[in-house]
């Protein structure tokens, strides 16, 4: 309990209002600024880091390996640290499923394949170093710049191999790594499904609810945005995951659809804003 | 690109270099931190300000200023240092090696690292050259210097890259020569082959010449022009039109993938010493060798290259050719022995997927497995589809005469052909303006490349021997041809030899604060002997034995103590680690130490103090091991025999001191070792082995004898087996994993299956088991032949050669049961007792010395890698010197039959359908007869059944010849005018 029953019930009679008051002063559909960096890993192919102004902080690395397609169940594995929980708590494991689930189902795993034996195969290890309100948008978010700037070495032999077996070579040269974004398709755009958390209250919704407001939502829901659309899957989810709240209720259905066109009319924002974030991070500045 | 720098300190900055290592199909991203300093000075004597910059290295030294501040000139006065390109280095190391010219060279470090990746050898040549000094080359480590480290640019190759890197070292060194001392004026010629690098250097005003224009500005330029290699000698186009196509390479991504999944092998090319134009692979998947038949399907490869090869369809499988193919004269330009003429197109066209290659591999696996019967001698057949390593070295040979046109005048190179001594080899072509000159001569070559689109390779002159048949000139050929290191021991060599010399004694034992020196123990009071060949001048090994009172005796046997001297890890260690092993010719020793300590210092001669290695037994009445000690001692040798003044002195029964007696008890001791160890099992196999008597006066060879063997030189060898094997054990004891042994494998039976098959045919009932050694043994003694005497060591000599060859290995390599000496029939063995002319014996007195806790045994012995490369060298060593040494005697045979030609008895060994190939134990020579020299070729038959040939002979009568036929031999030797070896010439009577 980080709220006292005054404070909670000032907090409930606020953001129920229409439009809701926020804490922080933000819109309703405001996201907690954020500050980010990407490609700063050197042993890794793609890298980014997040960090919220309440001083949540995610790393993620991708890494890529060369591996028989054919022997692997997925090309995308994804492994989530987080600071204080342990690996085998549910918490964590929500999460990596969350997270795996998404990029398995909502990913151009075909550009991953090299010939047609070997393929790459991306891991993602990701370390929320701090949090305060649920994770899953921060690592969402991280993931979506790690994976825009993750870079795969490009291949010179032979990518015809069903005949006869040839080992794929790639050029040394690691400026000739390509952004998976340059083996997609003409008019095609390489970007990766992110998570956005919505608060419900009352009649309202609130976009990336802070740990304050996650004390008094009545519910919580988790949406996913691929392509310019709102995808599956839809979940509810009680966002206050550290201590039990009283105001919590079932969803009215409304909300969803709701919140579906919620998400669909401020997450190409979110995608916008963070795709600006990567052009304008140049390589030589610091990690913040 | 995170390619900026950041300042550490003064004088350090680091940056850091990203690239994608790509190795066995994976792509991983690689980042290395480079730190960069401001104190590599140019190492000039002639530069002003280095010498400020310079700090000392770990060691507390100063680099030292190698450069001369007076360089040599060129013709237009330009005295100059010469930065050199990887190019020149990789193709023209002989060059640079050459005293004549090239002094006062830079090298770039980029370029070390360069020569490094792509040739080893070359790259230790280079690090010799450096290191020597007297050609003043120096290495500049210009990666390193924060004033020429330059990071690579985005879509820069990195070849690009480095060529610029060497560019800058180029323009670095020309402004700092300029700037930093005006007095004498040193330019900077940077040498270079490639055209477009020389244009980017001159944009960047660099002089930068080819190696030609570079000669021509040399005063003695002249003379070096044709000394420059084929590939780089500008503007010269080998090969003809269409000469011929090989089939390219494959790319090394689907070498690396088929080797993988099992499509393609890798192994070892072994072309047939009767037919240049076959070869054999053997690879670990199937249990015989695969067979690469014709030109097509060598696909350029050399004798001993490592190969990949990719199976033939099974239709092109066959047998192996039972026909002589040697390659015929230049200028017959016919290759009509190139029986495949008709594969080649096949052999290039269709894909066969890798489901396909896989069945294939299963029948050949079924073809060659010693079950299969009918079938049973169709080989699978293979195609050379890439080459892992050449075995590309210096190659002995002449001019073909034929090569050379009589009425080439003037001063144009021309190319001609050279044959090499090696028959196996190809011809190959080299350019040169002074071809008559060479003529009659033993030239070396090395070869520079083989393109797709010639017949031959090409290679270039490197230095002539001398007049072929000339003593020296032949000496040096086979040892070139052998590979053995016969130059002069280096000096940082012979520095780490005792500086007392050949004054040096054995100090004092007793009052010394040495540990180890109190850890000798005296033996000097021990009536120790040496027995060697007459005239022996480096004396391994001594003797002494002596009864105890409970009836047993006492046997000693020491070693000299080379350990002593070649401590691990220095100059000397490396220098006797690499050569391996003495080579003994006929008329020349070249050592493995240097003579010091070889005739000297380790030698146990008589009369004096020497440190020794000794093995004391107690041993019963019956040569039991009672109980066995190791020490390192000093002893003092009371007499050195010969074997045969031995003999005598053990013979006479007149004697009878102390030292005589202690040698009957030796005697009598061995002849008991014998006879277990043959009831054990070692067999008694037979080499011809012959002996070449030179005339004391002129050292020519004048006659040949077979060597006969006494009972002494029996006894000394049984204790050194007896201390080999007792030593071995005590070393794996200690060292398990890392124990320097010796094994002989048992011979698989295939090796056997035709002497086998030839003996069921042409003497019905005799046959050779290969159950165990002993039976092996057994059933040589049996096969007996009442008509012939000689039969029996006939085929003792056969069945060497279908033995395997006993090898060294570290312990760690093999299971216990793996390590038996099948000749010897023990269960495990090691060399002991000649350290002081093989290296694998001061490992193991290194080893033992270790196991006896009188020193810590060096790293390099405890570890299995490195002692895995040097098991590797000495086997390849150990197997070279042999062939050296066989070579030599065969040489000399050959002068010595020059005056004797006479009717001898030989005895028919192989039989071809256009030859055979005969024996002839007087002179342990064996010879080739081709049909043609039989009589009428047209009337041949071969039955191959039977190992029979049919013909018509000269006089019009019928006959036939068969495997182990004995026959008499007209021997005269005859100069082959082709390749101008001796080689015995044989004609049936």
């Amino acid at each position: 309990m980080i709220l006292s029953p005054a404070e909670r019930s000032y907090l409930y009679d606020s953001l129920a209002q229409s439009p809701p008051i926020r804490p922080d002063s933000r819109s309703d559909h405001q996201f907690r600024p954020l500050e980010a960096k990407t490609a700063f890993l050197p042993g890794s192919n793609g890298s980014a880091r997040i960090r919220l102004m309440d001083g949540s902080e995610c790393i993620i690395s991708v890494k890529a390996k060369v591996v028989l397609a054919s022997q692997e169940s997925s090309l995308i594995e994804c492994d989530i640290d987080i600071a204080g929980f342990r690996d085998d708590s549910n918490f964590v494991s929500n999460l990596k499923f969350y997270l795996t689930n998404l990029l398995l189902h909502n990913f151009p795993v075909r550009y991953l394949k090299l010939t047609s034996r070997y393929a790459f195969k991306l891991f993602l290890d990701c370390i929320v170093v701090s949090h305060s309100s649920y994770p899953l948008s921060l690592i969402s978010l991280t993931s979506y710049l790690a994976l825009k700037t993750t870079r795969l070495p490009l291949l010179v032999s032979d990518v015809n191999d069903e005949e006869i077996a040839e080992q794929p070579t790639f050029s040394d040269d690691w400026d000739n790594a390509k952004y998976i974004d340059d083996y997609l398709k003409e008019g095609e755009t390489f970007e990766p499904p992110i998570f956005i958390t919505l608060g419900v209250i009352g009649p309202n919704l609130i976009i990336d609810p802070s740990t304050e407001e996650e004390q008094v939502l009545e519910n919580g829901l988790i949406i996913s945005f691929y392509n310019n659309n709102v995808i599956t899957p839809i979940s509810n989810i009680n966002l206050a995951t550290n201590s039990n709240n009283s105001n919590f209720k079932g969803l009215n259905r409304t909300l969803i659809t709701k919140g579906i066109a919620l998400g669909n009319k401020y997450c190409p924002a979110i995608i916008s804003a963070l795709n600006t974030l990567i052009e304008q991070d140049d390589e030589e500045g610091t990690i913040f | 690109m995170i390619g900026n720098r950041k300042r550490l300190s003064s004088g350090l900055s680091v940056t850091s270099k990203v690239f994608v290592r790509s190795r066995n199909g994976g792509a991983q991203k690689i980042v290395r931190e480079h730190y960069l300093r401001d104190d590599i000075p140019c190492y000039s004597k002639a530069c002003k300000v280095c010498h400020d910059i310079i700090k000392t290295d770990a060691a507390g030294e100063l680099p030292r200023f190698i450069l001369s501040e007076n360089p040599s000139k060129t013709k237009s006065g330009l005295r100059h240092y010469i930065v050199v390109d990887t190019n020149i280095i990789l193709h023209a190391i002989d060059l640079l090696e050459n005293v004549s010219c090239f002094y006062d060279v830079i090298v770039p470090q980029t370029v070390l690292e360069e020569v490094k990746n792509r040739s080893f050898p070359i790259y230790q040549r280079l690090r010799g050259l450096v290191k020597s000094e007297d050609k003043r080359f120096i290495v500049f480590h210009n990666e390193y210097a924060e004033a020429t480290y330059i990071t690579r640019n985005k879509n820069e190759s990195i070849n690009d890259r480095n060529d610029r890197a060497i560019r800058k070292v180029a323009s670095w060194f020309g402004t700092h020569m300029k700037t930093n001392h005006s007095e004498n004026d040193i330019g900077i010629i940077f040498i270079c082959n490639d055209a477009d690098n020389r244009q980017k250097a001159r944009a960047e005003k660099i002089d930068a010449r080819s190696l030609v224009e570079y000669f021509d500005d040399l005063p003695n330029g002249e003379d070096l022009r044709d000394l420059i290699p084929s590939d780089i000698n500008s503007g010269v186009d080998f090969h003809n039109e269409n000469e011929a196509s090989f089939p390219e390479y494959y790319s090394n991504s689907r070498i690396m993938a088929g080797v993988k999944n099992g499509t393609l092998y890798q192994g070892m090319l072994n072309i047939s010493s009767y037919n240049f134009l076959q070869g054999t692979v053997q690879v670990p998947a199937f249990r015989k060798p695969l067979l690469i038949v014709g030109s097509q399907n060598l696909n350029r490869a050399f004798n001993s290259d490592s190969v990949i090869v990719e199976l033939l369809p099974k239709d092109k499988w066959r047998e192996p050719s039972t026909t002589i193919v040697e390659e015929s004269n230049i200028g017959s330009n016919d290759n009509a022995n190139d029986e495949d003429e008709e594969d080649v197109g096949s052999a290039g066209s269709g894909v066969v997927s890798d489901k396909e290659r896989i069945l294939l591999a299963q029948e050949a696996l079924k073809a060659t497995s010693s079950s299969a019967g009918v079938q049973k001698r169709l080989q699978p057949t293979a195609r050379v589809v890439g080459i892992m390593r050449r075995s590309w070295r210096y190659y002995v040979g002449q001019i073909a005469p034929s090569s050379v046109s009589s009425d080439d005048t003037g001063n144009a190179s021309k190319s001609c052909f050279v044959i090499l001594m090696d028959k196996v080899l190809p011809k190959i072509r080299i350019r040169t303006r002074k071809a008559k000159e060479f003529l009659g001569q033993r030239i070396v070559v090395v070869v520079d490349s083989w393109p797709a689109d010639s017949r031959y390779p090409n290679g270039h002159f490197v230095r002539t021997l001398g007049e072929i048949e000339s003593a020296e000139a032949e000496t040096e050929a086979l040892l070139l041809e052998h590979d053995v290191e016969y130059r002069p021991f280096s000096k940082n060599v012979l520095d780490c030899l005792p500086e007392e010399g050949d004054n040096w004694v054995v100090p004092d034992l007793v009052n010394t604060d040495d540990p180890k020196l109190k850890k000798r123990v005296d033996l000097r009071d021990k009536l120790v002997c040496s027995i060697d060949p007459p005239n022996c001048v480096d004396i391994d090994d001594a003797l002494h034995a002596k009864p105890l009172p409970n009836g047993n005796y006492e046997v000693g046997v020491h070693i000299a103590d080379v350990t002593h001297f070649v401590k691990p890890n220095t100059a000397l260690d490396q220098e006797g680690a690499s050569r391996g092993t003495s080579v003994y010719l006929v008329d020349k020793r070249i050592d493995m130490l240097p003579m010091l300590l070889g005739t000297n210092l380790c030698s146990l001669k008589p009369y004096v103090d020497r440190f020794a290695f000794s093995v004391i037994w107690e041993l019963d009445d019956n040569a039991n091991i009672v109980k066995v000690e190791y020490m390192k001692s000093v002893i003092k040798s009371r007499e050195a025999f010969s074997y045969e003044r031995a003999q005598t002195r053990i013979d006479d029964k007149s004697q009878t001191d102390e030292l005589t007696e202690s040698m009957r008890i030796l005697l009598k001791l061995s002849k008991k070792l014998k006879q277990q160890r043959l009831d054990a099992g070692a067999l008694n196999l037979a080499s011809p082995e012959v002996k070449v008597h030179m005339d004391s006066e002129t050292s020519d060879p004048n006659e040949v004898e077979i060597k006969k063997l006494l009972e002494t030189n029996s006894l000394v060898e049984e204790f050194m087996l007896l201390a080999n094997i007792s030593v071995a054990r005590k070393i794996y004891d200690s060292y398990p994993q890392t124990a320097m042994l010796r094994r002989h494998a048992p011979p698989p039976a295939t090796n056997f299956e035709q002497l086998n098959d030839m003996l069921s045919v042409r003497k019905p009932g005799l046959s050779i088991s290969l159950e165990s050694s002993r039976a092996l043994a057994d059933s040589l003694d049996r096969c007996e032949d009442p008509q012939d005497p000689y039969f029996n060591t006939l085929l003792r000599i056969m069945s060497t050669r279908c033995m395997m060859a006993a090898e060294y290995f570290s312990s760690g390599s093999y299971g216990y049961p793996e390590f038996r000496h099948y000749g010897l029939a023990v269960d495990i063995y090691t060399h002991f007792t000649s350290p002081i002319r093989r290296y694998c014996d001061v490992v193991a007195h290194r080893q033992l010395a270790g196991a006896i806790g009188y020193e810590n045994l060096d790293l390099s012995h405890r570890d299995k890698n490195k002692m895995e490369t040097i098991v590797k060298n000495i086997n390849r060593r150990h197997r070279s010197a042999q062939f050296a040494g066989r070579a030599s005697i065969e040489y000399y045979v050959g002068q010595v039959m020059k005056n004797n030609e006479a009717e001898h008895e030989g005895y028919v060994i192989k039989c071809f359908n256009n030859g055979i190939v005969v024996l002839v134990p007087k002179f342990g020579i064996e010879g080739l007869i081709k049909l043609e020299m039989l009589g009428d070729v047209n009337t041949a038959i071969y039955d191959e059944d039977k190992y029979e040939l049919k013909f018509t002979d000269l006089q019009g009568k019928e006959r036939r010849v068969a495997v182990f036929d004995k026959v008499n031999v007209d021997v005269k030797s005859v100069k082959d005018e082709v390749s101008g070896n001796r080689k015995a010439q044989l004609l049936l009577r």
